[in-house]
């Protein structure tokens, strides 16, 4: 997985790509708007979408740029879902917890992910709409211990209330750049640069370094 | 400045190189470029240390020049089964033609003439992308129409689109447009863009989206529908007329296709302006183009004639009689 983690000096920005996976009404969109804009109500956000959302942090002095790949989540669309999440360092999977079914869902998605990425992508299962806990119906017990089991961190958030957000990301962007830089010294130690020169394409500078200075032909 | 240079070089070195290989599978040859690329980029970070923003500038103009040149001999080339794939998404495109934004689950109605301006031009940007022939080129007509898809949402629904709304109706533009050569430029896009490993800028994301799309509709079924199997099958042998959405009453409907004609005339009205715009300035060119051969012409003559002349006075200097003409006249000396 040579999407994410560009660089290990801190001189260098992290890239990394998160997608978002969730039912129709758990209020992903509101999520990430919240997160990237900063605003709950439509009336005042400035972009055109919120299907594809980039958002820039600094973490410990090291740069990260994050891009949110939101993906559909109608079930007549799942078999599309390995298309988006291919190469991703992170994924959110948002469930409402008013609503059993969306937290069913989650779990799905879970089982989806572990098999086709491995243990290399950061899982966060968040609980949205904790402004509606009188109504809630899937137990803080059960979607933590299920987290927990499947190697994923559980969060609490409310869009609405703007809570938890800004701890979710700000997680997921830790961890993301722990596995980046793991991967970096898993690389170090093997040889180097495997992957460069398969092919023979090489880039020299073959021409001699002493050319006078202040040719004819200085185009500026 | 002098590294330009030497990139140019080295791109130049690179094509050249790729001509012999012109009938190569088309995945070693997609392996070569995106090796080339690799290394120029490590070349233009390490050695030339530019700032990623900058090196990804350059990194553009490298794809822009490698793929122009190479285009025509790895575009759907023969040796890949892109262009049966093509027609058998054409053919399965047209097959579709009855399913509507609804039957897709798209919050679009249409009908609404509000949003048939963005659809529009979403479609011709849609089709627009065949015409181009460097990747980031024919991704940027992916992110303009993605861009009029959001405006249609916006435009109907008055809410931000999501990833839920722009995937449907992403569906409905493809089957209205059935794009040309849908999979061979999809095929070009992944084997030959540069950032296609990266994979996470925002032409990433709508180019991915393009994909599912192209993968919904192979695997298309009642059930994806939300339809019968009856009813499908109804719909695909034509049985079933295509669904036509009713409207209030005729006069309505009546007075919003007279406003879209006219609308439509007075872009027809501008269109003309505009070709006469472009028929003056093209006999203005072809009057410049004139003047520039004859000038031309006049240089090449001119210069003939120095040459000409020069020798000519070499030729006299050799002619012995010269002795016997008379002395040159000399100025008199008054003073």
């Amino acid at each position: 997985m040579a999407a994410g983690g560009a660089g290990g000096n801190s001189g260098k920005t992290y890239s990394f790509k998160v997608v978002l996976l969730g039912e129709g009404c758990v209020g992903k969109t509101s999520l990430v708007l919240r997160y990237c804009e900063n605003k709950f109500n439509d009336k005042h956000i400035t972009t055109l979408q919120a299907s594809f959302l980039t958002k820039k942090l600094n973490i410990t002095g090291k740069r990260v740029n994050l891009a949110i790949w939101d993906t559909a989540g109608q079930e007549r669309f799942h078999a599309l879902g390995p298309i988006y999440y291919r190469d991703s360092n992170g994924a959110i999977l948002v469930y409402d917890i008013t609503d059993e079914d969306s937290f069913q869902k989650v779990k799905n998605w879970v089982k989806e992910l572990r098999k086709m990425l491995g243990n290399e992508i950061c899982l966060c299962i968040v609980g949205n709409k904790v402004d509606l806990d009188k109504d809630r119906h899937v137990s803080v017990e059960e979607a933590e211990s299920y987290s927990e089991s499947v190697g994923a961190k559980h969060y609490h958030t409310s869009a609405k209330l703007n809570k938890g957000i800004e701890e979710l990301f700000l997680d997921l962007c830790k961890r993301m750049m722990e596995t980046a830089q793991a991967e970096e010294r898993l690389k170090g130690n093997g040889a180097s640069q495997s992957a460069s020169s398969r092919r023979g394409v090489q880039i020299v500078d073959d021409e001699p370094q002493a050319t006078p200075a202040g040719g004819c032909c200085s185009s500026g | 400045m002098k590294s330009g240079r030497k990139i140019f070089k080295h791109c130049k070195a690179f094509t050249e190189s790729m001509v012999g290989k012109r009938y190569m599978g088309a995945d070693e040859m997609s392996e070569y470029v995106q090796d080339f690329y690799q290394h120029m980029s490590e070349h233009l970070e390490t050695q030339l240390s530019c700032s990623s923003d900058h090196a990804q500038d350059v990194m553009d103009d490298v794809e822009k020049y490698v793929m122009t040149r190479l285009y025509r001999s790895v575009f759907s080339s023969e040796t890949t089964d892109d262009e049966k794939k093509d027609l058998a998404i054409q053919r399965r495109i047209k097959e579709l033609h009855w399913v509507t934004t609804e039957m897709l689950g798209s919050p679009l109605d249409e009908e609404s003439l509000e949003v048939s301006d963005h659809l529009l031009k979403a479609i011709i940007d849609l089709s627009e992308m065949d015409l181009k022939q460097v990747p980031k080129d024919k991704l940027r007509c992916m992110t303009s129409c993605s861009k009029h898809v959001f405006n249609a949402i916006k435009a109907e629904t008055k809410k931000i689109g999501s990833a839920d709304d722009f995937l449907p109706t992403l569906i409905y533009i493809v089957l209205k447009t059935n794009p040309p050569r849908l999979i061979s430029n999809i095929q070009y896009i992944i084997r030959f863009g540069n950032s296609m490993k990266l994979m996470s800028g925002e032409d990433e994301y709508y180019f991915t989206t393009l994909c599912c799309v192209v993968n919904f509709i192979e695997n298309l079924n009642a059930q994806s529908l939300k339809l019968s199997s009856e009813q499908f099958e109804r719909y695909m042998s034509g049985q079933a007329p295509p669904h036509r959405p009713k409207t209030n009453g005729a006069s309505s409907s009546g007075s919003a296709a007279l406003s879209q004609v006219n609308t439509r005339l007075v872009q027809l009205k501008e269109l003309e302006e505009r070709q006469g715009c472009v028929m003056e300035n093209a006999g203005q060119m072809k009057g410049d183009l004139i003047d520039f051969t004859d000038e031309l012409e006049m240089q090449d003559l001119i210069s003939t004639t120095v040459i000409g002349s020069a020798s000519h006075s070499a030729i006299d200097s050799d002619i012995i009689e010269n002795e016997l003409l008379p002395q040159p006249l000399q100025p008199w000396v008054l003073y």
